[in-house]
């Protein structure tokens, strides 16, 4: 199976060892391999019922494997679940929060729970506060907070003893736009601090711009897992570029079908794309040769991949 | 639980429970709540006073009324405390079950218990934190009463020791009642429905326990803390009272509630801390040696708290007690009852989900895991724990001989007796264990009824049958049932045919749901 940054100098923080974990007679993950460098914001994608949550919750040690090993920071999650669960900040999809509390109670009680040290708690309760955007419900009841506030606090209580790996289990449910895009910031910020991250989501627009690295989950196997580019290296040898020209211009294809680098073509009038394998001097050569053969070239650019493509050309969407 | 008050999740249910408004709000209720029950204790007092006093007049006893009226202000005293402490004992313990008994469940059901589980509160602390946290409201108002019960303990000349003792008794009772209330909650799901029903079904088996005490056990009336507060409370003050014994000696009330409060407190505590903080699916009650400890142990209080010599029988509606003389016989009838829950019990407790039960099976084929494993099936367990029960019955019929004596037959049919109670158990254990297999849901609960229909269609037919023949009735009850475990015509090891029958139909049912069981968990997964 692939392991991302297998070679790197860096920390590995998530390793997940062949994992598996059965549910009577379902396998809901299979021999589940991936490790995951320190600062990492790593994207678990795939169709409901893939094995997501499943993995998510045998990283944080609520479900214990059937089979294969976790480890947090070097700490096996089965047999020392105490030593890791101090590195792990867990929120799932649907939760609830105890709503009789008042926001700094809550984060509060979760600090105690995480045996932080008396004297950096209201600190770090103030910094939680701001950090989720929730300073004028400080003293409020709990009960009296919207949803979205309510997916900030459980995001809060999350990052409130300054966990080294968060594992969210599709975070952005039930956020709005604005609370979508300050999530995205907050994430960026961990990942600054040196937070990993470990998300998982179906809503592929919901990862895209932040995520270092992404694995594809299909039927409780990994289909492909690595940093994003070099997924996408990977699985397109070749640059897909689109060109837009003035109309009356010199014919593209002759010029085009010249360079042993350039395939799948496909013009029309004044628009086309095709792909090209060449280095980068030999694509401005290309653009080059294509100005000198008298094409009026309006716009030349290469087309990235967003996430969603990739998981559309890799995923068989199969699910269980 | 030496620093409980630092204990997080025992601060979060005093914040959410004993907010400066709420806390405001009970003191007046409890402090109206007590002068009304003072109010009653005085109006009751005054009136028997004013019928003795007519009683004196009319008869010219005006020694009588004298007499009463120097204890008049120090009864009504008594009284009140005697109330106070009684409604505190019932608040404090039905708040503490019913609290309790919806705690885990109710995260469950709230979507808050995992977060909680993946904090690094160990087992045992938010066993504490929740055990005293989720009661925390009726503890304030025990503490809103305690002024009023020491004024009344005063009023009445009470004796420190009988107070502090009350008042150790109603805390014991809470705690113990709401540990159980806390391990019911972590078998369940939801806190509805089932959940619900079973807390105020213990509750009421804890106050009806303290009928136990006219039986063969008296002792285990302990259990109910009204065994260990009325004495306390002077409220049944009739000579020749049941007492609790220890292997025949004497105990106090208060002394028998602590042991096995402690004692079976602490098995539920072994059961918590090693569950609580597990997925609910990967819950098993006990590791099979600590089964095995726990039916020793529960065999082991079977013969301590067994009192020989009273028996109740009723004369015109009033329950007696005489002495009696039992014979091994007797013992070894109840010790193969207990047996048949314990076995039952331990059964329940060690049944193993699916999923492991694949995994020791594909080991099992690889050779690295043996049939007494952790993750087996339970029945080699119960094996064991039947001799250790049958081990256990000779040395308790050897303990008791000097009272019942001693018949070496007795060991021999006693032995016939445990194994038809074995056969029986494991044929119904291993089916509830298949039924675990099965996609129904609530397997656990369905295959007890399950069983429960199969046993009621039993006695049925051998009701039916016994009008025509009734030799042969009790023969097929004896095929069909383990009523043969109490059949007086096992003596030594001579069994009727129709007993061995019924073995040698458990053995079958046992061979085919071991085979239909490791057929199903060796099937690949989809």
């Amino acid at each position: 199976m692939p392991i991302i940054a297998a070679q790197q100098q860096i920390e590995t923080v998530i390793e997940l060892n062949n994992l598996s974990k059965e549910f009577d007679d379902l396998t809901a993950v299979s021999d589940l391999t991936v490790s995951i460098p320190s600062g990492e914001i790593y994207g678990l994608i795939g169709p409901n019922g893939a094995g997501k949550t499943t993995t998510i919750r045998m990283a944080c040690g609520l479900l214990a494997p059937t089979q294969g090993e976790v480890r947090i920071a070097g700490i096996d999650v089965v047999q020392q679940p105490d030593q890791a669960q101090q590195y792990v900040g867990y929120l799932s999809d649907f939760f609830s929060v105890y709503e009789d509390l008042k926001v700094w109670e809550y984060l509060d009680y979760f600090a105690h729970a995480y045996k932080m040290q008396d004297a950096e708690i209201a600190g770090r309760i103030t910094e939680v506060i701001g950090q989720v955007g929730l300073e004028v419900k400080r003293d409020a009841l709990i009960r009296g907070l919207s949803r979205g506030m309510k997916q900030r606090l459980g995001i809060g209580r999350a990052i409130i003893h300054r966990p080294k790996v968060l594992l969210l289990d599709e975070p952005a449910s039930g956020l709005d736009p604005k609370a979508r895009f300050d999530l995205r910031n907050l994430l960026r910020g961990l990942r600054d601090q040196g937070t990993t991250v470990l998300i998982s989501s179906h809503i592929l627009t919901e990862l895209e711009g932040f995520c270092t690295s992404i694995g594809i989950m299909e039927k409780g196997q990994l289909v492909r897992s690595g940093r994003i580019a070099e997924v996408t290296a990977a699985e397109n040898p070749a640059r897909m570029i689109r060109l837009r020209w003035m109309e009356n211009s010199a014919p593209v294809a002759p010029l085009l079908s010249a360079s042993s680098e350039v395939s799948g073509v496909s013009l029309d009038s004044v628009e086309g794309r095709f792909h090209f394998s060449g280095t980068d001097a030999e694509l401005a050569q290309l653009l080059a040769g294509l100005i000198a053969g008298g094409v009026q070239v309006l716009s030349f650019a290469e087309s990235k991949q967003t996430v969603e493509d990739l998981y559309m050309k890799l995923s068989r969407h199969e699910v269980m | 639980m030496l620093r409980f008050w630092r204990n997080p999740e025992f601060v979060r249910h005093c914040r959410a429970e004993l907010r400066r408004n709420r806390a405001l709000a009970v003191l007046p209720v409890v402090l109206v709540i007590g002068a009304l029950i003072g109010l009653g204790c005085w109006a009751s007092r005054a009136s028997e006073l004013e019928a003795v006093r007519r009683w004196a007049t009319q008869f010219h006893r005006e020694d009588h009324l004298a007499q009463f009226q120097t204890t008049y202000v120090r009864d009504i005293w008594r009284l009140f405390y005697r109330w106070l402490m009684l409604v505190q004992a019932g608040v404090l313990s039905f708040w503490s079950l019913l609290a309790c008994a919806q705690s885990v469940s109710g995260e469950r059901e709230r979507k808050t218990w995992d977060f909680q589980r993946t904090t690094r509160l160990t087992p045992g602390e938010l066993l504490v934190g929740k055990l005293l946290g989720e009661p925390v409201l009726a503890y304030f108002m025990v503490i809103c009463c305690f002024p009023m019960a020491l004024a009344a303990a005063i009023g009445g000349k009470l004796r420190v020791s009988d107070f502090v003792s009350a008042y150790a008794m109603i805390m014991m009772g809470a705690l113990f009642i709401g540990l159980v209330g806390l391990w019911l909650s972590s078998l369940l799901e939801s806190r509805r429905g089932f959940g619900l029903l079973a807390a105020i079904g213990l509750f009421v088996l804890f106050v009806i326990s303290y009928n136990v005490r006219m039986s063969n056990y008296p002792g285990l009336a302990a259990f109910s803390p009204l065994a260990g507060l009325l004495p306390l409370l002077q409220v049944d003050t009739a000579p020749n009272q049941p007492i609790a014994t220890i292997f025949g000696q004497k105990v106090p009330w208060l002394v028998a509630s602590l042991l096995l409060y402690v004692t079976f407190g602490a098995w539920l505590v072994v059961m918590l801390v090693r569950n609580l903080k597990r997925d609910y699916e990967g819950m098993r009650l006990l590791t099979r040696w600590q089964a095995l400890g726990c039916a020793a142990f529960v065999n082991f209080v079977v013969y301590a708290a067994f009192h020989p010599r009273s028996e109740t029988f009723w004369v015109q509606g009033d329950m007696m007690t005489r002495p009696t003389a039992p014979t091994p016989q007797d013992l070894v009838k109840l010790v193969v009852v207990f047996n048949t829950v314990i076995l039952f019990g331990i059964g329940l407790a060690t049944l193993v989900p699916y999923e492991r039960l694949k995994v020791w099976s594909r080991r099992r084929a690889e050779g690295k895991a043996s049939l007494l494993a952790e993750e087996g099936l339970a029945w080699p367990w119960l094996a064991l724990s039947a001799v250790i029960a049958y081990a256990l019955l000779v040395w308790g019929l050897l303990a008791w001989r000097s009272v019942l004596g001693f018949e070496r037959n007795v060991l021999s049919a006693s032995a016939l007796q445990l194994l038809t109670v074995l056969l029986f158990v494991t044929g119904d254990v291993i089916f509830i264990q298949w039924c675990r297999l099965t996609r129904m849901r609530a397997p656990l609960l369905k295959g007890v009824l399950y069983l429960g229909l199969y046993y009621a269609t039993a006695i049925v037919l051998t009701i039916v049958v016994s009008l025509g023949s009734q030799p042969f009735a009790e023969a097929l009850s004896a095929v069909l049932t383990p009523v043969a475990a109490f059949d007086d015509r096992i003596v030594s090891f001579r069994a009727p045919l129709s007993v061995g029958l019924g073995w040698a139909l458990q053995c079958v049912f046992i061979g085919i749901m071991i085979a239909v069981i490791t057929r199903r968990v060796q099937r690949p997964a989809n």
